[in-house]
């Protein structure tokens, strides 16, 4: 799979784990003082900046894997910067990637437009929930309250990630550095490449 | 003694690390999460040069977090059965509802001391080749994750540039917190161009060297996994156990 990847779409995929990282990094440290007020709802309402560099890299690269990659990426360089939440942020960084691969996988990598998009941000959504329903325990928590927790996480995912990738992916292509990327060779930039 | 964390071999520290946590989540009673946070501690006591300081600056925000999550459990919890110890605010608290509440609180803790154990324990370099050599990851994208990280330094400098940029030109006048949380958009696009070309740029620059990216069994610099690391994982898989036994013991 990787042998059709190049390096520059690789190190592209590190570096904006960089950024990104940072950028997740500090929304973890916000939501825990937030979460320290109001519990572990304080994180769902904004679960989809975590989802964002699936759908940006996506966005630009259309490969099979450019989701999963990235988000994995970003996490091991947030283990790497050193936090408390640590070495399980990959498992959940690769949880997630996988939730955003699977709906471009589902329309076969044809398809990138904003509909895709949000799929990719509810895919991220629904997979992470899963996994954090068995890590952190929610099983032990009211099935409604549960419910309600669910439902801001795939809200967040479809809005948060999903338009606000594709509004980060199209302001990218606007200043013209993502030339030589798959996207900007689909002239509107939501046509198949 | 006190480098043995230190020396220990990063990928396997890292499986040991997340083996452990997802066993801990199959534990709901209080003790265990507790016992094994306490028994976390021991283990940096005694086999790290653990800084305490940073140590407890970087548990202070999950502590708060645990305690939001104790709330929470006792307030939208699903158990109801059991007698209730007290009651507060008209919530009747059961001993039962209690006894989950405080396991995901501990839970909580227990994880990120673990946390704590690897990454305040760990290089990050040495951990990124020791994924490659230990656990197969792609040299593709074990260096390609390590060129990313070497930027760190040069992206932190470019944001304080355009957060300048802007404010020389009086682009953000921010006074908020939320102002500027909401202004990042306005730093981050230009960030992530800049990254585009870097990225563009190190990856030329690599493959004029001869990076090619193919797999390959022998290292520069070579991570080596050997006797020490079977047995620090035998005592985080012992400590595990232990307070796994105790636990339930503790709590039947």
């Amino acid at each position: 799979m990787l042998n059709s990847w190049k390096l520059k779409e690789i190190v592209l995929m590190s570096l904006f784990g960089v950024v990104f990282g940072i950028v997740y990094l500090l929304f973890i440290h916000l939501g825990n003082i937030w979460a320290g007020l109001i519990g572990p709802i304080a994180y769902e309402w904004m679960f989809g900046i975590w989802f964002i560099v699936s759908i940006i890299c996506m966005h630009i690269i259309r490969k099979p894997g450019a989701a999963v990659m990235p988000e994995t990426m970003a996490a091991v360089i947030e283990v790497m910067l050193g936090n408390a939440v640590g070495p399980r942020l990959i498992l959940s960084g690769i949880v997630q990637g996988l939730g955003a691969e699977a709906a471009f996988a589902v329309t076969r990598y044809r398809h990138f437009n904003l509909f895709v998009f949000m799929l990719a941000g509810i895919g991220a959504a629904v997979f992470s929930f899963i996994y954090g329903f068995f890590v952190s325990g929610y099983a032990a928590l009211d099935p409604s309250f549960v419910a309600l927790m669910f439902t801001l996480r795939v809200l967040s995912g479809a809005i948060i990630a999903g338009i606000g990738g594709k509004y980060i992916g199209d302001a990218l292509l606007a200043t013209g550095s993502l030339r030589g990327y798959a996207i900007a060779r689909s002239k509107t930039g939501d046509a198949s490449a | 003694m006190r480098n043995l964390l230190h020396d220990m071999n990063p990928a396997i520290k890292f499986v040991m690390v997340t083996v452990v946590m997802l066993g801990l989540a199959f534990f709901f009673n209080p003790w265990t999460p507790l016992l094994f946070f306490f028994g976390v501690i021991c283990l940096q006591l005694f086999f790290s040069r653990m800084d305490w300081k940073i140590w407890s600056l970087f548990m202070l925000p999950f502590t708060l977090g645990a305690f939001g999550y104790l709330w929470t459990t006792i307030v939208f919890g699903a158990e109801t059965e059991g007698t209730v110890i007290w009651s507060l605010f008209g919530f009747e608290v059961t001993d039962e509802q209690w006894a989950v509440a405080l396991s995901l609180a501990f839970r909580v803790l227990a994880f990120s001391s673990l946390s704590l154990l690897f990454a305040l324990t760990t290089d990050p370099v040495r951990f990124v080749m020791s994924l490659m050599q230990q656990l197969k990851l792609s040299p593709k994208i074990a260096y390609g994750v390590l060129v990313g990280y070497q930027f760190l330094p040069v992206l932190k400098d470019e944001f304080f540039q355009i957060q300048q940029a802007h404010r020389l030109r009086g682009a953000a006048t921010e006074k908020y917190w939320w102002q500027r949380l909401l202004g990042i958009r306005r730093v981050i696009i230009p960030m992530l161009a800049g990254a585009v070309r870097k990225a563009e740029r190190s990856a030329f620059a690599m493959e004029a060297r001869g990076f090619t990216g193919e797999a390959r069994t022998e290292f520069y610099r070579p991570v080596r996994a050997g006797r020490l690391d079977m047995v620090m994982s035998l005592v985080i898989v012992a400590l595990f156990v232990g307070s796994c036994v105790f636990g339930v013991y503790l709590s039947g």
